[in-house]
């Protein structure tokens, strides 16, 4: 059962970067706990700055962005790792560290978070490479690994400290369809386990047939918000 | 403890996989401190040098006509008590005469007859007076001229601060030389964690976008610059053990001659202050260097 809580809020947001481009233009939106949203539309609409935006990595130069009722404009330097920890992401490029094997890649989250036991980093962490279907792959290197495969150590990673939302910027980008597939199902199951959920994508097929709501940016501004809705850019 | 272990781990690893650019810092860092190390000696050395001469600038303290033994013992004992007084050496009047005719007569037995029996230095006994530091002469003077039963006290005053300005100078050179070399090891262990950094950001912006403080990011690096500096200092406190060692033997065997001029500091003396203050510099080269590089990039990305 979904609650009904807004988990994010933009209120009028704009960004504009010091090059005078305005990324995003006077938008509003609401997620509420629980949801899985795709964000679609065309190269160059603002939806990288919108991820940016959430994780913190750009400033909002107007409106007021809102995570889990937190002003994030007015986070402090020194605040922000501990934002962020609360935000799993996962990228295109999967982003691993190719010296370091699966489990050490998953187990770098844990560490970061200050968790100190190695027992208890390793039932997490084995917990859920469980969970994406990757039980007794800790020993390999990214590199020994298939592309779906990585991008399943990294949804390992972003979700293993257990964040209440989840960022995916083209997680199938770089995927065959049948991985595209295999991926989007892994997020649907972080999704049913309670995690909301923000997917980027330019991958039709996956937004028509998985029918949730879809939010499409065009120049920096929502042009529609459809619960589930289709690619419509 | 595990964010130490873990960043100890991650440190010594980044030492292993850029070997190249650890190498460069550590070659770096121990070229520094070879040249700290070898200026140290040499100015350690000059300044025992100067030391030595210092406490051989000795002043004469003479006695009022007609005073007793006991008096002059007395005297001895309130010079020796002074601070900074290193020795107190009592000169008998007869002494005076037999150094004095030897110096000017050269032991000619005949001229010396001359003076017949009597001592023409009779009311010259005197304690000559050495030092530790030259430059307490000056308020040692006065002190002694005080003292009753002295007559007058001679010092080289000139010499007492020609010497005191001279290793005033020393301290001044050899403190500049060696800021300026820890400043251009810093800059130099600051680029080369810098390139390391550069290899790799990628590593770093994962690490902040699952949420590493700067603290945490900084750690391996900040380890891995400590661990270089200590191992950039091994390096020449090794050669310039093995270096001074042989040099010291070859002064000492060729130049046996000057030996009473030049006293040397030995290697025990030498190291016990170098091995320290070697590893200290080194560390903390490598600390700031590191942290100054990092905080820079970090500064840098959000």
């Amino acid at each position: 059962m979904v609650e009904q809580v807004d988990l994010i809020r933009l209120n009028q947001v704009g960004v504009r970067y010091q090059t005078g481009n305005e990324a995003l233009k006077d938008v509003s939106l609401s997620i509420k706990k629980g949801e899985f949203v795709f964000l679609v539309g065309s190269s160059g609409s603002g939806k990288s700055t919108f991820i940016k935006a959430l994780l913190r990595e750009v400033r909002t130069t107007s409106g007021e962005l809102f995570v889990e009722n937190k002003r994030v404009e007015k986070l402090k330097r020194r605040e922000i790792p501990f934002y962020r920890r609360r935000i799993g992401v996962v990228f295109q490029e999967f982003r691993l560290l190719g010296d370091r094997n699966v489990f050490e890649n998953v187990a770098l989250a844990q560490r970061v978070i200050g968790i100190a036991r190695k027992e208890k980093i390793k039932k997490n962490v084995c917990e859920m490479l469980k969970m994406v279907g990757l039980a007794g792959k800790e020993k390999a290197y990214p590199k020994e690994l298939s592309g779906g495969e990585q991008q399943r150590v990294a949804i390992a990673r972003a979700m293993v400290n257990r964040p209440s939302i989840l960022l995916a910027d083209e997680p199938t980008g770089n995927l065959d369809p049948e991985n595209s597939w295999e991926i989007m199902r892994l997020l649907e199951e972080m999704n049913r386990l309670g995690t909301t959920v923000v997917v980027v994508t330019h991958n039709h097929e996956i937004v028509d047939q998985m029918k949730k709501r879809v939010v499409t940016v065009q120049k920096g501004r929502i042009v529609s918000d459809m619960m589930q809705g289709g690619y419509e850019v | 403890m595990s964010v130490i272990g873990y960043g100890f781990r991650q440190g010594m690893k980044n030492i292993w996989k850029n070997r190249l650019f650890s190498l460069a810092a550590i070659g770096t860092i121990s070229a520094c401190l070879f040249l700290l190390g070898l200026f140290y000696a040499l100015i350690g050395n000059f300044r025992n040098i100067v030391k030595n001469m210092e406490s051989s600038v000795g002043m004469t303290v003479f006695f009022d006509e007609g005073i007793t033994e006991e008096r002059m013992e007395q005297i001895g004992e309130q010079i020796r008590n002074f601070d900074g007084v290193k020795k107190a050496e009592f000169i008998s009047a007869q002494k005076a005469w037999q150094d004095f005719s030897r110096e000017m007569y050269g032991g000619d037995s005949e001229l010396m007859e001359a003076f017949g029996k009597e001592n023409p230095l009779k009311d010259s006994a005197s304690y000559e007076v050495y030092v530790d530091d030259v430059s307490v002469q000056k308020k040692l003077v006065p002190l002694m001229e005080q003292l009753d039963g002295v007559r007058k006290v001679n010092s080289a005053d000139t010499v007492a601060k020609g010497l005191g300005r001279f290793n005033l100078l020393i301290a001044y050179i050899s403190v500049s030389i060696i800021v300026l070399l820890f400043l251009v090891s810093v800059f130099l262990i600051n680029t080369s964690v810098a390139t390391g950094i550069r290899v790799r950001r990628s590593e770093i912006s994962i690490m902040k976008y699952i949420g590493a403080t700067d603290a945490f990011v900084r750690l391996p690096f900040v380890i891995e610059g400590i661990v270089i500096g200590v191992i950039g200092a091994v390096i020449p406190l090794v050669l310039l053990r093995i270096l001074y060692e042989r040099i010291l033997a070859f002064i000492l065997t060729h130049f046996s001659v000057l030996s009473e001029w030049l006293t040397f500091l030995s290697a025990g003396e030498l190291f016990r202050v170098l091995i320290p203050v070697s590893f200290l510099a080194g560390a903390g080269i490598g600390f700031l260097g590191s942290s100054l590089s990092v905080r820079k990039y970090l500064r840098s990305i959000r």
